[in-house]
């Protein structure tokens, strides 16, 4: 006797497509979310709350990962690593754990992936070190979910001719543009001028209302922050308030599930969950959805073991947590005096609220002689510099030989970057290839509060994707030396951005070689599905929320069919 | 051999750092410049770790006394944070910002890890220790100068300047956080840096500390 016929882990993109889905076609629905439950009565311009203090992720005492990282060559050529607990070096790789998960603080910088994204293998051919595939389906079995996102998640937007820009079934975004920043122009002169093709970017923000949500007020405090007004469309806000209306679905804050228990047919039979109190719960479902983002879905898969699963639930290819992706790329900065505009520009640069709204797709596709064979190339965001004010006044403590500074000089330094200067970013997103050197396992030592190994995540990145993103950070320079801005950086690295996570959970058509298969299903545990990020062999160079909501959408409705 | 003393103390200081507290390692990391600001930024790399105090929150966050400014170890820590962060005719100093009060209450609220706070309380005793070794004085009753000599001096260890720098963050905490949190009376921190704040502000039930 099943307690529902859906269990859902994981509230956050990958799971509230599937609760609204499947709650509106009559179906119960449980989704257990690990962490609280807060709604948008509980969410403020509080830079403590958002960034400073452990508020919307554990403490990482109780809950944390080891990190491994690049450590040097052995004398036989082989890589070294280095692992350290985040406890110890303060590395926090949580995202947003409570309901609605991280999409409740992205800032809603939404592209699609491209045709070619679905078949980077056959389009670019292999690269040495990389474990690059095609995807077992193309961008047109993805298109509808897509644009299913922009009408019910609240996608705004305008489409604009562009050299790559994507196929879609509909003529433009249901909402219009959020309001932009006059930078916007500065940006789109200085492109054109540079023979660039600037692009609004699509963001999961509401510019009118919705339903119960309201449009978006323009604090300009939006990236990390919970939104108060309900535009921002998080799995909490666009989906799981509507799944709830449908008196189907049941959503349960503190429920840390910390095992998937499995039948000898090899069937997931029950979620096993700590509840607040921390006492065992365990529920009962015709179908399991796994959605607890990329590195934790791939820890309880793994931790997940039964009588035909010994290696962990569906890893009897040995594949789950392998080919973790982040995103590639690197940030780039330039400064802008306001003495240098005028004086109506200059009050207008320092309007707070509005979004910048530009990207570059120019190179989405790399075809120039001076790189090298035509390759994947990636996406460029143009941003302002966070505006918390905290970590801003703190950036400036160190002088530039690295000794602390304080007193009057301090002060002066920090008022001169606070009410002088302006400082216009610019953000790489390019693919991160994947490895053998970029996976997740259980850590032997380390545990979580409740006793179980916690997340191990190997870091390794491939120096291709340091090329690409060096090469996309220079164009980029370009345009802010075109705008006359000064003091014009960029850093391209290989240390990963732990919110840009996806892979782990590989889907493909090969058994051997996968871990699900083209519905998201797993290959050798036919009522256990993952929807969140883990699919993705490749990961594109976008933000990943959009193609998980879509693939989400399109995984419900697999199940809407099947249940 | 006053100055070996010293030396000595100040260097055995750095092995009281606590885990993942070292300032200029999570400098560096934010300098890597890579955490994506499209989701989360790069300050979740600084978050700390939670013990689990149980305060009297309501009372450390609004009483407020001169006295207690004249009591071990606010008396120290004032004296520190306005060495620190002194005022200037156009600008407030620790003091126009509640920073000893504010200092308090972040000792005194879950949020910060046991050890980091007890790195922070263990300072001023060291800090009056290397005062007293070079100066015959506590820290508090030097004048400006020989207060500026002692801080260069502990500035030198690793913990010395990690310690500073833990205050130097706070200062700013209570210079720029919502006004709820006790520092930035009036948005004064604020209107100091032309800094336009973000709405809806935490209300006084909404504190972080009370949400979850």
């Amino acid at each position: 006797m099943n307690d529902v016929d859906v269990c859902i882990i994981g509230s956050g993109a990958g799971g509230g497509p599937v609760a609204l889905t499947l709650a509106e076609a009559g179906y119960s629905v449980l989704v257990l979310e690990k962490g609280p439950w807060l709604t948008e009565s509980d969410f403020f311009k509080d830079e403590l709350a958002c960034c400073r203090r452990s508020v919307y992720t554990p403490h990482l005492k109780d809950e944390q990962h080891v990190l491994e990282d690049y450590d040097g060559q052995n004398d036989d050529g082989s890589y070294k690593w280095r692992a350290e607990a985040s406890s110890d070096s303060g590395s926090d790789f949580w995202n947003g754990n409570c309901v609605g998960g991280s999409s409740n603080f992205m800032s809603g910088y939404f592209y699609r992936l491209k045709p070619k994204d679905f078949r980077l293998r056959t389009e670019f051919g292999e690269i040495k070190g990389a474990n690059v595939v095609d995807w077992p389906i193309d961008y047109a079995a993805m298109e509808p979910y897509y644009t299913k996102a922009e009408t019910v998640i609240g996608i705004s937007g305008k489409v604009i001719p562009h050299p790559y820009q994507e196929p879609r079934s509909t003529k433009d975004f249901p909402y219009p543009p959020t309001a932009e920043h006059a930078v916007s122009n500065l940006i789109d002169k200085a492109c054109l001028e540079l023979n660039m093709h600037p692009l609004p970017t699509p963001r999961a923000v509401l510019s009118q209302p919705k339903d119960d949500r309201r449009s978006c007020e323009y604090s300009g405090f939006c990236g990390s922050y919970g939104c108060s007004s309900g535009a921002k469309g998080s799995s909490r806000a666009a989906l799981l308030n509507q799944a709830l209306k449908t008196g189907n679905c049941k959503i349960q804050p503190h429920a840390k599930v910390y095992k998937l228990s499995s039948d000898q047919t090899g069937r997931v039979s029950s979620a096993d969950y700590y509840d607040k109190n921390g006492n065992s719960q365990s529920i009962r479902a015709k179908i399991f959805v796994v959605a607890c983002q990329a590195i934790e879905t791939s820890r309880l898969l793994l931790a997940s073991t039964g009588p035909k699963h010994p290696n962990g639930l569906a890893n009897n290819s040995g594949q789950v947590g392998k080919n973790l992706l982040f995103s590639a790329g690197g940030v780039g900065t330039g400064e802008f005096t306001y003495a240098q505009f005028d004086t109506q520009l200059a009050e207008a640069m320092k309007q707070r609220g509005p979004f910048v709204n530009r990207g570059l797709q120019d190179w989405y596709y790399i075809n120039d002689k001076e790189f090298g064979a035509p390759a994947k190339g990636g996406t460029v965001d143009f941003l302002f510099r966070h505006p918390n004010a905290i970590s801003k006044a703190n950036g400036e403590k160190w002088d530039d030989n690295g000794k602390l500074m304080w007193g009057h000089s301090l002060k002066q330094k920090i008022k001169t970057v606070f009410t002088e200067t302006k400082y216009l970013q610019f953000e790489v997103f390019n693919d991160w290839l994947p490895t053998d050197d970029c996976f997740v396992s259980l850590d032997n030592s380390v545990k979580d509060k409740w006793g179980s190994p916690v997340a191990k995540i190997r870091l390794g990145y491939h120096d291709h994707d340091l090329k690409v993103g060096r090469y996309l950070a220079e164009k980029s320079e370009q345009v802010l030396k075109q705008m006359n801005a000064k003091n014009i950086r960029s850093s391209v690295s290989g240390s990963p951005p732990p919110n840009l996570v996806a892979g782990g959970c590989r889907f493909g058509n090969d058994p051997v070689t996968s871990v699900l298969n083209a519905d998201c299903q797993a290959h050798d545990a036919e009522n256990l599905y993952v929807t969140d990020g883990s699919f993705m062999p490749t990961g594109g160079s976008v933000p990943y929320t959009w193609t998980i909501y879509a693939n989400a959408f399109r995984v419900a409705d697999i199940i809407k069919n099947r249940i | 051999m006053r100055k070996e003393l010293t030396k000595k103390t100040l260097y055995q200081w750095d092995n009281t750092i606590p885990d993942g507290l070292d300032e200029r390692i999570k400098e560096r990391q934010a300098r890597r410049g890579f955490l994506k600001a499209s989701g989360l930024v790069a300050a979740s790399l600084l978050l700390p770790a939670c013990d689990n105090n149980s305060p009297n929150i309501e009372q450390s966050i609004t009483k407020k006394s001169n006295d207690l400014l004249s009591q071990a170890p606010w008396q120290t820590f004032s004296a520190v944070q306005n060495q620190l962060f002194p005022k200037d005719d156009d600008s407030p100093g620790a003091e126009d910002i509640n920073a000893t009060m504010y200092l308090k209450s972040v000792l005194e609220v879950p949020g910060i890890d046991g050890a980091d706070k007890k790195f922070l309380r263990d300072g001023v005793g060291w800090i009056n220790d290397i005062a007293m070794q070079m100066t015959n004085k506590a820290f508090h009753e030097l004048s400006a100068n020989k207060k500026e000599e002692v801080l260069q001096r502990i500035a030198t260890s690793s913990a010395g300047e990690n310690w500073l720098s833990l205050l130097l963050l706070y200062i700013f905490e209570a210079l720029l956080t919502a006004p709820v949190y006790g520092g930035n009376p009036e948005g004064i921190g604020w209107q100091w840096l032309e800094h336009k704040a973000g709405f809806p502000l935490p209300t006084k039930d909404k504190r972080y500390y009370l949400l979850t």
